[in-house]
């Protein structure tokens, strides 16, 4: 499995690079370029000659790749400190192999897994390393320091949406498998393919009129706000008080991508649920003289869940990146509507920033979802 | 003569599909006495597995439903049963070994797993003393290393020794009667007779009864005690193996023993075939299923469906209406290899 880990990072990072030159070009080819607006006025001239030194973009394409990919990956500052979650790192790692060895029950390998996962996460967001990834041609601030202060609010708003989308999705979808063909089934089917036709601006335009403006009218009370993620002196309220502000503001977005994405989930887990319904090894589980409950629970949930794990370890590559138009509707301040302010003023540095690290989220959820596969069926083994 | 352990009586099971309803099992009654070995022969389609499945309450509706009937379980008519009462039956006293044991066990569970969940549902033991029974029963089928098995995966087996397993879960709650559908079908020639002979070794050891659900006539022949020839639905002849296999009245049986190949057989170079295929179990023909197949057919055929009646030896019954008058041995093999009356061979 060490083998296979390695491997599959090897390819991972092999990726990365192509995709990292493949965006770098495209920018380069798109036109315009970061200082185009400055040139409409013609007083701006020693300005730009300025910024095109400093920011070396008379260089070749293929050298200012070069300097972007250098400062990318090198850390800018790297202390001592860091020996403590590394060494934890590293051992969480080769102890997570060990149990992994020795373990004979996948469940019992699984749990501890995850708790290693978590350590490791832990450990990291403890380490002190930052890296120079330039500073945004808008507004020139450092990129690195811009990314991580919206990251906390993607994040936010992106786990609340999945965590909300799996809490309903999958029991809905096993209740319809279950009851196939009956009038609820019908429904959640109808249902789904709603949502799932509905554009996203569309449904969250139409909850911010309906949740946020109609009922505060109708009932005088305000119960979710149209945008933001805080109102102006969040600081000063109690704990519970900024817990009421933040759900108030957090809802509704989290609410609009959790409709469309739990339909996904919901179709999904039918289907697959559906299909060990029909196999012949819940005959034999019928056969055994087990209650429907233990049927349903023990043998068909554990094989029906299997496939759901790509899915949602897709899904969180994706959260990483930010959701661009629900945060854009919403006025709330993650990567997404950062991204797409980047994109729009041709922000070099910063869209590479974010791509990179969609790309990166992408990689890493793929080898876990192949891992969690693992651990979830015994069959799968590792070459 | 012994109170049967099982009666079966008119049972009828359609399955409602979109080209009409499929009278899979139709009105077929048996009778099944504690210990006995009962083998039922058929083609694809004439209604043996659906047989079984409805004994086991394993028809789901809405698509399958058992409409009329009587399955009586030591007096009980297991029809009119609760599901929980049910559930104490399946796998506790009436268990099931299926045809394909390679997709009848659960991938995510150890073998260990599934064979004490079995017992400890239907006997009164702790886990521990169910690991125990589950090891001697893994024992019993032949399984080496027992014990260490019971933490492997049903993938870790071959196919025969997954049939083993299925048979260790059948027989671990010793049960009274053991069903099982094609259980060697899917599995090699070679280790097909050893797990027959084990499985028929195992159930005559706990006195269990077994309903053995076959094509291959050479297994019934060699294992079983009574037979009963189905054919689209309905039992076409019963009565012990001596009488189906020496003594055949219906002419459908005559065909099926004329389709074995055997190795006593000299100068046959080629395996007959019953001519015409099996009619749908959607619109079935009036009168006799067999007829359209049939060389005896005569007007009666046409138009009323033979009962079951006494014909030959004692106890051997037949459906079929000149099954005194008419002389199979005048039957012979056309050019085509197709069984025809002697006096029609044209050659």
């Amino acid at each position: 499995m060490l083998a296979y880990i390695t491997r599959r990072l090897v390819y991972g990072l092999v990726t990365l690079l192509a995709l990292s030159m493949v965006v770098f070009g495209l920018l380069q080819a798109s036109g315009g370029g970061p200082l185009n607006r400055l040139r409409l006025n013609p007083r701006m001239q020693d300005l730009i000659q300025e910024l095109t030194e400093l920011w070396g973009l008379d260089k070749p394409v293929y050298q200012q790749y070069l300097t972007w990919l250098k400062n990318y990956v090198t850390p800018e500052e790297f202390g001592l400190q860091n020996a403590i979650p590394i060494v934890m790192v590293l051992a969480a790692v080769g102890g997570t192999f060990l149990i992994a060895r020795y373990m004979k029950s996948h469940w019992k390998g699984g749990v501890i897994l995850l708790m290693w996962v978590v350590a490791i996460i832990v450990s990291v967001a403890n380490m002190n390393i930052e890296f120079n990834w330039g500073v945004s041609f808008q507004g020139g601030g450092s990129v690195w320091d811009l990314v991580f202060s919206r990251a906390g609010a993607t994040f936010r708003l992106g786990f609340t949406a999945l965590f909300l989308a799996l809490l309903i999705g999958i029991p809905l979808g096993i209740y319809q498998a279950v009851r196939q063909y009956s009038f609820f089934d019908q429904l959640g089917t109808v249902g789904a393919f709603l949502m799932f036709s509905t554009p996203i601006f569309v449904v969250g335009i139409g909850l911010q009129i309906v949740l946020a403006l109609y009922l505060e009218k109708w009932t005088g009370v305000k119960v979710f706000y149209v945008a933001g993620m805080n109102e102006p002196g969040y600081g000063d309220l109690s704990f519970w008080g900024q817990m009421k502000d933040t759900l108030q503001h957090l809802m509704l977005p989290a609410i609009s991508i959790a409709l469309i994405s739990l339909a996904g989930y919901a179709r999904f887990q039918r289907a697959s649920m559906l299909e060990v319904l029909h196999s012949d090894y819940l005959r034999t589980a019928k056969a055994k003289g087990l209650p429907r409950r233990t049927i349903i629970v023990k043998h068909a949930l554990r094989n029906a869940l299997i496939p759901i794990v790509t899915l949602v370890s897709i899904d969180i590559a994706f959260i990483i990146g930010g959701a661009i138009i629900t945060e854009s509707i919403f006025g709330w301040p993650g990567l997404g509507s950062l991204y797409i302010t980047a994109i729009d003023t041709v922000d070099y540095p910063l869209v590479m920033a974010i791509v990179m690290i969609i790309g990166i989220g992408i990689v890493i959820m793929n080898i876990v979802a192949d891992i969690m596969y693992g651990v979830m069926d015994p069959r799968v083994r590792y070459e | 003569m012994t109170e049967p352990l099982l009666s079966v009586d008119n049972l009828r099971t359609y399955f409602s599909t979109e080209e009409g309803i499929v009278r899979a099992v139709d009105g077929i009654s048996f009778d099944l006495a504690p210990g006995e070995r009962r083998g039922v022969v058929g083609e694809s389609g004439s209604g043996k597995s659906v047989t079984a499945m409805s004994i086991m309450g394993l028809i789901e509706p809405p698509a399958g439903e058992i409409v009329t009937g009587e399955i009586l379980f030591r007096g009980q008519n297991l029809l009119s049963l609760g599901e929980d009462e049910m559930q104490d039956i399946r796998g506790g006293q009436i268990a099931m070994i299926f045809q394909d044991p390679m997709t009848a066990l659960n991938p995510v569970y150890t073998v260990g797993d599934q064979l004490v969940e079995t017992i400890v549902l239907h006997q009164d033991v702790s886990k521990t003393e169910a690991r125990e029974i589950a090891i001697q029963a893994l024992d019993d089928v032949q399984i080496p290393n027992a014990k260490e098995k019971l933490f492997d995966y049903p993938h870790q087996f071959s196919g025969g020794m997954r049939q083993r397993v299925m048979i260790a879960m059948g027989l671990s709650c010793n049960p009274e009667l053991l069903i099982a559908d094609e259980p060697t079908t899917a599995l090699d020639v070679t280790t097909q007779a050893q797990i027959m002979d084990l499985m028929l070794q195992l159930a005559d050891d706990r006195g269990t009864a077994v309903l053995l659900i076959t094509h291959d006539l050479g297994v019934v022949a060699g294992f079983c005690d009574t037979v009963q020839v189905m054919y689209a639905g309905g039992i076409v002849e019963a009565g012990t193996a001596d009488d189906i296999f020496y003594n055949p009245q219906h002419p459908y049986t005559w065909g099926l023993l004329g389709s074995m190949a055997r190795l006593d057989a000299v100068q046959q170079d080629r395996l007959h075939s019953i001519a015409g295929t099996p009619p749908s179990v959607i619109d079935l023909p009036p009168g006799c299923r067999f007829r359209p197949r049939c060389a005896f057919a005569t007007d009666i055929c046409g138009r009323i469906l033979p009962q079951l009646r006494e014909a030959g030896n004692e106890g051997q019954t037949v459906a079929c209406h000149h099954a005194d008058e008419m002389d199979l041995k005048t039957l012979a093999v056309d050019s085509s290899d197709r069984i025809v009356k002697q006096d029609e061979v044209v050659s």
